[in-house]
């Protein structure tokens, strides 16, 4: 498996509309929809909500990571937002949240190549080059292009 | 050069593991010093730390909001914050980690306030935790024991010495007797890790031998793990005698404090227990039957093995001298119950089980069978506030309807195996309402009280 399979078009987000925590989670679960690796939104949006009840996915340095496991994910994906105007996202450090990478992962989890993916990304994040890359690029290529080296 | 080690983990282990792991890395370059970070998230334990890397280390960073079995790191410098200090402030750590004295025995956390408040908010479920690591390792020796107990009835009650049937018996009790001191050991062991297994396995046989039956196990067990954890934390030594901390003070000093605790403190009050107990039960037999009936009941589920449950059984058999045949009755039929209620409740609510406790469930219908109340005790110990009332209650309706019934019983135990030998059983048929009864109370009582288990 390669981050392609788990980054599609219709999931990226270049200037996401600003809106609460919960609205910018159901633009992105919507596009997970589009690209079919989301079944059941309602499903897996209550699953992302439920975690960030748990405690906030904002890590710090302008980036979240909200993420769920549910019966209403098809396959492991990944969504990607910049958003127009950074957004308060309870996170780690107070600071509003600029980027986004959203995780939906499958209740019967087969294999763990996709979790590989998802902490190599993790990791990357704690860079601060790779951060500014992400609020650089231009089109949704680039955005692939970005996290394919990782 | 100092070099140091970092241990990083979070409950969902998927993202703040390996951020923090990669946080405190950078940082560390930065700095130039060298570091190993162990992960442990949803990939498993990756890049674990050796004996010998915690044996060299300067200090260990802990950035973690679960168990890291931190035991490991004995007489080192540690410091202990949540997995989100080690993403946002990696260089503090680090320079906290260099400042720390190579000789200082388990240092404080640096952070003070961050830690206990993670620590308060997580102790019920570590608590649940060490409780389930307990019960998990007794578990096959319930199961063993208990079933080649069964089949040894099949050659008779009374088996004489040296026939198979009698070597099963002696095989079956000893798994069984391996039970409270393993349950006491693993809970320990959870809790302090390695050198804890030694004061809880003392523990849990001084609790046997004392009559503290399964939940003096389990008093046992945590009194055993906090005080290893204690010694470890407050015994200080000169550098040269440090290394014999682990290899001969804590092991002799736990034992020591575990074992007197058990005999004096927990054995002495349980004496004078049973002891009242007794007399006050003799004073009741004058009473009303069946009131006496779901009285010994209750003792025979309260805590399965433990005093009430031996002095309700002792007095019943002390009776049978006197050819008054009822209270045994009462008696069997209330330790027949807990196991079959678990056995009927995971029959009529497999959603409140997982799949494990499913399969324990068939086999403690066996066990309750055969009387050996034992079989209950896993469900019981893994949750005793909700179960243990549930087993009282049922036990106790047993009891009372046997009484009420007017059953007799004249064998001290065999369970259903009793209803083959003639004359064993007056009203016999009574006496299979009582035990049926019973069991139905406890199964939905059981699942009334038990909450369903969340799919993990």
């Amino acid at each position: 498996m390669n981050i392609q399979d788990l980054l599609s078009k219709d999931s990226i987000f270049l200037s996401l509309e600003p809106g609460s925590r919960e609205e910018i989670i159901r633009k992105m679960a919507a596009g997970l929809t589009a690209s079919g690796s989301v079944t059941d939104l309602e499903k897996y949006v209550q699953a992302v909500l439920a975690r960030e009840a748990q405690s906030s996915t904002g890590i710090g340095f302008g980036v979240a990571i909200p993420h769920g496991k549910s019966a209403g994910v098809a396959r492991a994906s990944l969504s990607f937002a910049r958003l127009a105007q950074p957004a308060d996202w309870e996170s780690l450090d107070d600071k509003p949240v600029s980027i986004v990478f959203m995780i939906a992962v499958p209740e019967e989890n087969v294999g763990n190549e996709h979790l590989k993916i998802l902490v190599a990304l993790s990791r990357k994040l704690i860079h601060e080059e790779f951060r500014e890359q992400l609020l650089k690029a231009g089109s949704a290529d680039e955005i692939i292009e970005l996290v394919k080296n990782i | 050069m100092k070099k140091l080690l970092a241990v990083t983990a979070c409950p969902t282990g998927i993202a703040h593991t390996y951020m923090a792991a990669e946080s405190l890395q950078k940082a560390a370059e930065e700095r130039n010093v060298p570091i190993k970070v162990e992960t442990r998230g949803a990939m498993g334990v990756e890049n674990e730390l050796s004996p010998e890397e915690i044996a060299e280390a300067h200090a260990i960073i802990v950035a973690a909001d679960t168990d890291v079995l931190e035991e490991r790191f004995a007489g080192k410098p540690v410091i202990k914050v949540p997995v989100a200090h080690g993403i946002k402030r990696p260089g503090e750590l680090i320079e906290q980690a260099l400042a720390k004295q190579a000789s200082a025995p388990a240092a404080q956390g640096a952070p003070a306030a961050p830690k206990s408040a993670e620590k308060e908010t997580s102790s019920a479920g570590m608590i649940y935790k060490h409780l389930m690591n307990g019960v998990s390792n007794m578990l096959p020796l319930v199961v063993a024991g208990g079933l080649i107990i069964a089949l040894s009835f099949i050659f008779g009650l009374k088996p004489a010495e040296g026939t198979l049937g009698y070597q099963l018996l002696m095989l079956g009790k000893a798994s069984m007797g391996l039970m409270v001191p393993i349950l006491a050991g693993f809970i320990s062991f959870s809790i302090a890790g390695k050198l804890g297994l030694a004061p809880g396995l003392v523990g849990g046989v001084l609790s046997t031998q004392v009559g503290g039956g399964f939940l003096g196990g389990i008093i046992a067990g945590f009194l055993a793990g906090y005080v290893v954890k204690a010694l470890i934390k407050y015994i200080k030594l000169p550098k040269v005698m440090e290394g014999l901390k682990p290899v001969l003070i804590i092991p002799l000093a736990s034992v020591l404090v575990v074992g007197l605790l058990m005999i004096y403190v927990i054995g002495d009050p349980l004496k004078w227990l049973m002891d009242g107990l007794t007399s006050w039960l003799t004073t009741m037999g004058s009473a009303n039957a069946i009131i006496l009936g779901a009285i010994l009941g209750a003792m025979m589920a309260i805590d399965m093995g433990g005093p009430f449950n031996k002095t309700a059984y002792t007095f019943a058999t002390g009776l049978l001298a006197s050819s008054l045949f009822g209270p045994m009755a009462a008696v069997m039929a209330a330790g027949m119950t807990p196991p079959l209620g678990i056995w009927l409740a995971t029959l009529l609510s497999s959603k409140k089980f997982n799949k494990e406790e499913r399969e324990a469930g068939k086999v403690a219908a066996v066990l309750g069978l055969s009387f050996i109340t034992e079989g209950a005790i896993p469900f019981g110990a893994a949750d005793p506030l909700r179960m243990i009332p549930s087993f009282m209650i049922g036990s106790g309706v047993a009891g009372a309807l046997s009484m009420a019934f007017g059953v007799g019983l004249h064998a001290p135990h065999g369970g259903i195996f009793v209803l083959a030998i003639p004359n064993a059983i007056d009203n016999i048929l009574w006496y299979v309402v009582a035990i049926a009864a019973g069991t139905i109370v406890t199964a939905l009582l059981v699942n009334l009280f038990k909450r369903n288990k969340i799919a993990a």
